[in-house]
């Protein structure tokens, strides 16, 4: 016990350095993989034929591979393909591949379970098409995944465990090389856990509580 | 005075509602056979019959909410073929004509009250969103529904939020409104509450098609009374003689079921 | 050809530490769910607890502590034992938080109408409340499972040489990484179909037999 803390102290701010890292790669991987999963939201289902092949393929691969295949892909691969990226680039776009794929899913759940009767009202008020998608469905497509988009940026964030094996140098690299030199792993993992917990814990609670709030109206 | 001689003399006027020769089937379930009908200016039709005669089929085929096999749609002048292809346009056209007020209301529920009302006017007759809420909230008030503006219409109880469906669809100032069992899913008591809004409406000589089973709005409100059974329109003219004299067999059966309850 | 010899050698790991840690997730999280529905606050606490701290801490943690972190006298476990051990754990968190949605979907009704036959608690159990929860579960549950079946890749970082191990490894050696990690993509893509269908054989069944 008395080792942990004295573990957590003298590599608190080189882990607290680590546990940055894997927040910016988890807000940068959200901020690119959304926008795109809503895209690929409507390509699943799209009548052009590209743009639904495209589609298809990014999204049943990003769910279909594990994270970590999609990272090695990115690092290790793509220099095979004269594409050499840094660490933290590939790892973005490992996570920004997964991100885009599963929030597409998401979304397109929650569009479908918008009431046919209202976008049956929209039609009969002579809206378009466009508003309809606009003002009713998209809207509320997004309100109804928000908690499920919530839960899954935690597990992205968790996630972003595994780009150490990308040598990204997150919070669970730095873990690793102060076990690896110091050898006292299990001091070092526990306070690493427990940092990811502290992050994941509060916000899966904020995850439950959106459900919630946003029921409110329905 | 213009109402006075709408009602003695309707025959004289245009048609606002024209339906010729109306044909739907889903897969091989035939749903309509051949329905016309036609609908005076500021008149009101009620329409009856059983369970799964048609009846909304034919409302929803009337703003091509379903789209019909064949036949011939005329509302405000904007005509539609079923064989033909309906440009966006003349559907727009069409669908502003015809108001339409569902069962389940169809509120948009992550608007309030006003944006309900006021968005429609925006996106479709392009006004702004002063002039909008203005007309809405005059609308409201009319419905006796000003305090709930700013509410959701969660919080509305059923008979609310039917009229500010009602209110929804009144404000892009549709020539024809179309109602689907609009009281169906209301407590009898709450039902009254929208029976009088339309009973209001109908006087100042708004065209109306309602779908019920109220037959005491029926007989008292509507100018003419169509029966519908099996897809077909089997009777059709003025609702105090049919309710008194009907002639049909099925009307007769119909009617028993639903007055000896 | 020689590629995918080299990549499928890891197939057995991969299959075993899923059907493993799926077995322990199972079992162990029968008493969680117990405690989570507790009334006893401290039980309850406990449960909630363990489950929120089991899976707020990634996986990988788990196993990384399993493997380098823990030693019972100068015994360490081995990288398979840790990597089942670890996601097996993990997996009964979420796991029980499955179950206790299924059970708190059956309705309120089906208990009161089994307490108003007189039914014994273990009948309600076993042929009321358990059927239906299953019946409910079964969608999440299978979800979790090809879930797991991408998530034994992690034991990969603890060197079980399964598909993600072989992959990487083959992809050092030839230098053809790219095309290695599709293939391994696909292995797994191709793995979760059967499972995919189970899961809708199983839910069409089980609506036959639990017809609402
Ligand atoms: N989307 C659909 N697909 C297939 N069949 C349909 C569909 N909508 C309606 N039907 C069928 O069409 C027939 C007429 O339905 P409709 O809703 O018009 O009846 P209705 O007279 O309005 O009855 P109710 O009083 O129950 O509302 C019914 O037999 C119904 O099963
Ligand atoms: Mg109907």
């Amino acid at each position: 016990m008395n080792n942990l803390v004295d573990v957590a102290i003298e590599y608190g701010p080189t882990l607290l350095g680590g546990l940055k890292v894997s927040l910016t790669l988890t807000i940068l991987s959200l901020a690119l993989g959304l926008p795109i999963g809503l895209l690929f939201s409507f390509g699943v289902t799209a009548k052009n034929k590209a743009f639904r092949y495209i589609s298809v393929f990014f999204v049943e691969v990003g769910r279909g591979a594990p994270a970590l295949v999609l990272l090695q892909l990115m690092y290790y691969g793509l220099p095979n393909a004269n594409i050499t990226l840094s660490s933290m680039a590939s790892a973005c776009l490992a996570l920004t591949w997964t991100t885009a794929a599963y929030s597409a899913e998401l979304i397109r759940g929650g569009m479908q379970s918008v009431p046919s009767g209202e976008i049956e009202g929209s039609h009969a008020l002579g809206m378009s098409y466009r508003d309809c998608l606009r003002f009713v469905v998209i809207p509320q497509g997004l309100r109804i995944a928000l908690p499920s988009l919530m839960g899954f940026a935690v597990l992205l964030f968790q996630a972003t465990s595994l780009a150490y094996s990308v040598a990204v140098p997150e919070l669970m690299s730095q873990a690793y090389s102060i076990g690896s030199s110091t050898f006292q792993y299990l001091p070092v993992f526990i306070v690493a856990g427990l940092l990811y917990a502290a992050i994941s814990i509060p916000a899966t609670w904020l995850s439950v509580g959106a459900e919630r709030l946003l029921s409110r109206h329905l | 005075m213009e109402q006075l001689m709408i009602e003695l003399n309707p025959q004289t006027t245009q048609p606002v509602v024209q339906v010729k020769n109306l044909a739907k089937a889903y897969g091989s379930n035939v749903v309509l056979r051949d329905v016309s009908l036609s609908v005076a200016e500021g008149s009101v039709t009620a329409m009856i019959g059983p369970s799964g005669a048609g009846k909304s089929t034919v409302l929803r085929c009337m703003n091509l909410l379903e789209q019909p096999d064949s036949g011939e749609i005329v509302i405000d002048g904007h005509c539609i073929n079923a064989g033909k292809k309906t440009s966006p346009k003349s559907l727009a056209a069409l669908r502003r004509s015809a108001g339409m007020v569902f069962q389940h209301f169809n509120l948009f529920p992550h608007m309030t009250v006003l944006r309900n009302v006021s968005l429609p006017q925006e996106r479709v007759l392009g006004c702004s969103r002063e002039q909008a809420n203005e007309k809405s909230m005059e609308l409201l008030k009319r419905m006796g529904l000003a305090d709930k503006a700013d509410q959701y219409p969660s919080r509305c109880s059923g008979g609310q939020q039917q009229r500010i469906a009602i209110a929804r669809a009144l404000a892009l100032g549709p020539r024809v409104m179309l109602f689907d069992e609009p009281t169906s899913a209301l407590d009898p008591e709450v039902g009254v509450e929208v029976l009088e809004v339309m009973k209001e409406l109908a006087s100042t000589g708004m065209t109306m098609v309602v779908v019920t089973h109220e037959m005491a709005f029926a007989e008292n409100v509507a100018d003419e009374l169509v029966v519908m059974a099996d897809g077909g329109i089997i009777e059709k003219g003025h609702p105090g003689q049919i309710l008194k004299d009907p002639q049909h067999e099925r009307t007769r059966r119909f009617l028993r079921a639903v007055l000896e309850r | 050809m020689e590629m995918l010899k080299a990549i499928a050698i890891g197939l057995p790991l991969t299959v075993l530490v899923t059907i493993l840690a799926l077995m322990i997730g199972t079992v162990v999280a029968l008493p969680i769910v117990a405690g989570l529905r507790s009334r006893n606050r401290l039980i309850w606490l406990m449960s909630r607890g363990l489950v929120d701290l089991l899976r707020g801490i990634p996986p990988v943690v788990w196993l990384f502590i399993l493997y380098y972190g823990i030693s019972i006298g100068a015994v360490r476990l081995s990288a398979l034992q840790a990597g089942v051990l670890g996601l097996g754990v993990v997996a009964a968190a979420y796991l029980a938080e499955i179950f206790r949605g299924a059970i708190s979907a059956v309705p309120k009704g089906q208990w009161e109408a089994s307490s108003a036959l007189g039914f014994h608690r273990a009948t309600v159990w076993t042929r009321i409340v358990g059927p239906q929860t299953a019946r409910a579960a079964i969608p999440a549950y299978t979800t979790f499972a090809i879930g797991l079946l991408k998530d034994s890749s992690i034991a990969s970082t603890i060197g079980v040489s399964e598909i993600v191990f072989m992959s990487s490894q083959y992809a050092r050696q030839s230098g053809s990484g790219i095309l290695v990690f599709f293939v391994a993509a696909g292995i797994y893509i191709l793995l979760s179909v059967p499972l995919g269908l189970l899961s809708r054989h199983l839910d069409i069944k089980m609506r036959k037999a639990v017809a609402r």
